[in-house]
């Protein structure tokens, strides 16, 4: 008896330790003058090098980087460092006039030249940026920056707003170290401290704005349900993208604001089409798509913080989500006959179906920093299961996927993307689903090839006409569905919450715009 | 038998309770009320209600039947780590004391080395390395694990070595393999055991911390430490998905911890 007693005291003792732990003060930020904002944000970067990977995107986030246009909260592309733009008669060259009063901020002019030398570093560093467009040339004429090419693009002023070409100082990389110590760029924020966990931004000295806060502390807080752990303590005043379990925290709570839209993004699974892998054969790919209750899982899954999916495009962008039919709409019964029909039969009776020796064995590739996509995942693997498919979920680290989409490493592979980078889904279809012969379109890792789609994205790539566009969008659109290319599981809301300290606080569609100088103390 | 219980009342409580979690671990299938995988996607984290009196979970699968599951995904997987730890951890360890020089000193160095490292870092590294996986994570805590059983054997073994009924083995010409056989293994099992039996309540929570940890046990299979880590994002507004994941493992670890303790108590020759 002894011994239990002795152990009943150890409990009692860990216990008195853990509550003696709790109580940390947390209202650091608060008080009248607020010198310091604290955002909780999910930071994938490894550096703040704009061109490197995707990497700009963080860039941007944090309030240090600017583009010559950016998009509002209706995806409408508005000025940013270019105070306006026109192309010629011709179609083949836009001029861009660049703001006289803006600075870089160490001080320097932002002129057309150097406008100039920051875009053509873009297309030096990342050969991501040819997919968005090809130059003839590029030419500073004092403000003025004329961009000439071979081909008429509409969509100049949209790529334009990709953070791939945020506008650097290109002079200033003699001294420093872009990579290491941040790029010298035109934002309201510069960088003091950079390490992918946590960033510590200054106010920028010559920014041509009003800048409220002197420090911005960035710590990077993957899992969504610490993230909003720290919004609650007030450990950070405002957090980005809290997950569907938390939100009703935050709801109906007066100490905090939501701002939640309809993203521009998709939830979809790429499937590895090429010739040795299961989902090669069309039929299994549908009957895949038709096996999954797309609308149980973002209805009540997510508790309707998803929209249920179905084309590449969401309904929040105009492209006919309404008009488009979705051959493959939940159906198991079809699902199994698609499945008999393509010769999978379980003969061994282990609940899984089997082929001249294979087993219907997927591999579904996932990663962890967004909360829905596990979840997505395992009610795939638990739906499918009753039709005889044995999903194997591997989870691995964000950075591995881009790689893995490229060399096609799966058999399905989750991501959440954005369909509308550069304002119109003309990217976004092109990048994941035009054919890919020799590795001309990289992101295309999937094997999908379709003739009459590359046509129609060639006449799309050229055509300026707004209401041709979306019907090419819409078509290229159906053409994906029919071929059951990808399965597009859902859209999700957006959201970011701030704690009524300050105020300001705005999610764009875009998800580009996190940190910006409209962020200010609450009165 | 009867007679150790009797002298024992604290084992042979604990000794009953071992054989209930092993009798629940084995019926599992049949004692659990719902499938533990198949769950009801419309009546996703329920509260505790009658019908699932432990709620339900992100996929609508029924709570208590989850735990009831895991108990045998957990107890099959610390067996498992146990007994291969005491036969390749005894193995190395008999030789080595045994045959002493070279062979004793190169098996030696590679187990200190392997207890030079954290022990949890390590594993987390193995099964990492190796990727998730129920087996996998056996491998990774057999790796870290196996140079403890390999001292404590050969440290007994040295001590049995020089024994006059061993001396007197050998001069009778007893084969090798007789002698380790007959003369040094029945020696060295009560220890042994004893090891094994108080550690089956630190693997079990390895196990758990692994699998919490995404390298474990793969969804959807019920383990206990995977719960957790499924419930945590529920934390909040669904704690039920974390609380009785953590209970069931508490008391399982607690039970085999007195278990091991009290048959320590029973087996070691000093307190006879």
């Amino acid at each position: 008896m002894f011994k239990f007693k002795k152990f009943l005291a150890a409990i009692c003792a860990a216990g008195l330790l853990m509550t003696g732990c709790g109580g940390e003060d947390s209202g650091s930020t608060g008080g009248g003058d607020m010198t310091t904002l604290k955002v909780g944000v999910t930071n994938f970067a490894d550096t703040l090098e704009p061109t490197q990977n995707y990497f700009g995107w963080v860039v941007m986030r944090y309030g240090l980087g600017e583009c010559l246009t950016k998009f509002d909260e209706k995806m409408n592309i508005v000025p940013w460092l270019a105070e306006s733009w026109e192309t010629s008669d011709d179609r083949l060259t836009w001029t861009f006039k660049i703001r006289g009063d803006v600075k870089f901020s160490n001080g320097d002019p932002l002129t057309a030249e150097a406008v100039k030398n920051s875009i053509e570093r873009a297309f030096a560093k990342n050969t991501r940026a040819a997919t968005f467009f090809e130059y003839e040339s590029i030419t500073a004429d004092g403000q003025n920056l004329v961009i000439k090419t071979n081909k008429p693009l509409p969509g100049m002023p949209g790529y334009l707003a990709d953070p791939l070409f945020i506008i650097v100082d290109v002079a200033a990389e003699s001294g420093r170290d872009f990579s290491k110590e941040g790029p010298i760029c035109t934002g309201p924020y510069t960088v003091e401290s950079f390490v992918k966990e946590r960033a510590v931004m200054k106010k920028n000295p010559n920014y041509y704005g009003e800048v409220p806060f002197e420090t911005v502390e960035i710590p990077s807080i993957d899992d969504p349900n610490t993230r909003a752990m720290a919004l609650q303590a007030g450990d950070v005043d405002v957090a980005v993208n809290i997950a569907a379990g938390d939100i009703d925290i935050f709801k109906g709570n007066d100490k905090f604001v939501i701002d939640e839209i309809s993203s521009l993004r998709v939830v979809l699974a790429r499937m590895n089409q090429n010739p040795d892998r299961i989902l090669s054969d069309k039929k299994v790919r549908e009957a895949f798509i038709s096996g999954c209750d797309r609308e149980t899982y973002n209805e009540v899954l997510l508790k309707g913080t998803f929209i249920p999916g179905k084309a590449p495009v969401p309904p929040s962008l105009d492209y006919g989500f309404d008009q488009l039919t979705d051959p493959n709409a939940y159906n198991p019964e079809r699902a199994a006959k698609l499945l008999d029909e393509a010769g999978w039969k379980d003969s061994d009776g282990d609940g899984i179906r089997e082929k001249d020796g294979r087993k219907l064995e997927l591999d579904f590739v996932v990663y962890n920093s967004r909360a829905e996509l596990p979840l997505y995942a395992e009610a795939v693997q638990s739906d499918l299961k009753k039709l005889g498919f044995d999903i194997k979920i591997n989870t691995v680290d964000y950075n591995l996927i881009d790689n893995m989409g490229i060399k096609g490493e799966y058999d399905l592979l989750i991501s959440n993307i954005t369909t509308a980078n550069t304002g119109d889904p003309e990217i976004f279809l092109t990048w994941y689903w035009k054919s890919n012969p020799d590795g001309s379109n990289p992101q295309n890792g999937s094997g999908y090839s379709n003739p009459e789609y590359d046509a129609k994205l060639e006449q799309l790539s050229t055509e300026f006409d707004a209401a041709k566009r979306r019907q090419l969008i819409i078509e290229l659109q159906q053409i994906l569905l029919n071929d059951a290319a990808s399965i597009f599981f859902g859209y999700p809301q957006t959201n970011i919450i701030n704690s009524k300290r300050v105020a300001g606080v705005k999610m764009y569609p875009s998800d580009y715009y996190w940190i910006t100088n409209l962020i200010k103390p609450a009165k | 038998m009867a007679e150790v219980f009797k002298k024992n009342k604290l084992f042979a409580v604990y000794t009953a309770l071992v054989i209930v979690l092993v009798l629940i671990a084995i019926f599992a299938p049949y004692l659990a009320p719902q499938d533990p995988y198949d769950g009801n996607m419309r009546n996703v984290l329920q509260p505790p209600t009658p019908e699932h009196f432990l709620g339900t979970d992100k996929l609508g699968r029924d709570t208590f039947s989850r735990i009831i599951c895991g108990t045998q995904v957990s107890l099959f997987m610390t067996i498992c780590v146990v007994i291969l730890l005491a036969l390749v951890g005894g193995l190395v360890g008999i030789l080595s004391g045994y045959f002493g020089g070279k062979v004793e000193m190169i098996l030696m160095r590679v187990a200190d080395m392997m207890l030079a490292f954290p022990g949890v870092v390590l594993a987390i590294a193995i099964a990492g390395i190796l990727g998730g996986s129920i087996a996998n994570t056996i491998l990774a805590l057999l790796a870290v694990g196996w140079a403890k059983y390999a001292r404590l054997v050969r440290s007994l073994v040295i001590k049995l070595r020089y024994n006059d009924f061993i001396i007197a083995a050998q001069v009778n010409g007893t084969k090798t393999i007789n002698i380790l056989w007959r003369h040094v293994l029945p020696n060295i099992l009560p220890m042994v055991v004893i090891t094994g039996a108080m550690d089956i309540g630190t693997m079990m929570m390895e196990i758990a911390g692994l699998s919490f940890l995404g390298f474990g046990a793969q969804p959807p299979t019920p383990e206990w430490g995977l719960m957790l880590n499924e419930g945590r994002q529920y934390i909040q507004t669904a704690p039920w998905l974390m609380i009785y994941p953590g209970v069931a493992i508490f008391i399982v670890v607690a039970i085999f911890n007195l278990w091991g303790d009290s048959l320590r108590d029973v087996l070691d020759p000093r307190h006879e």
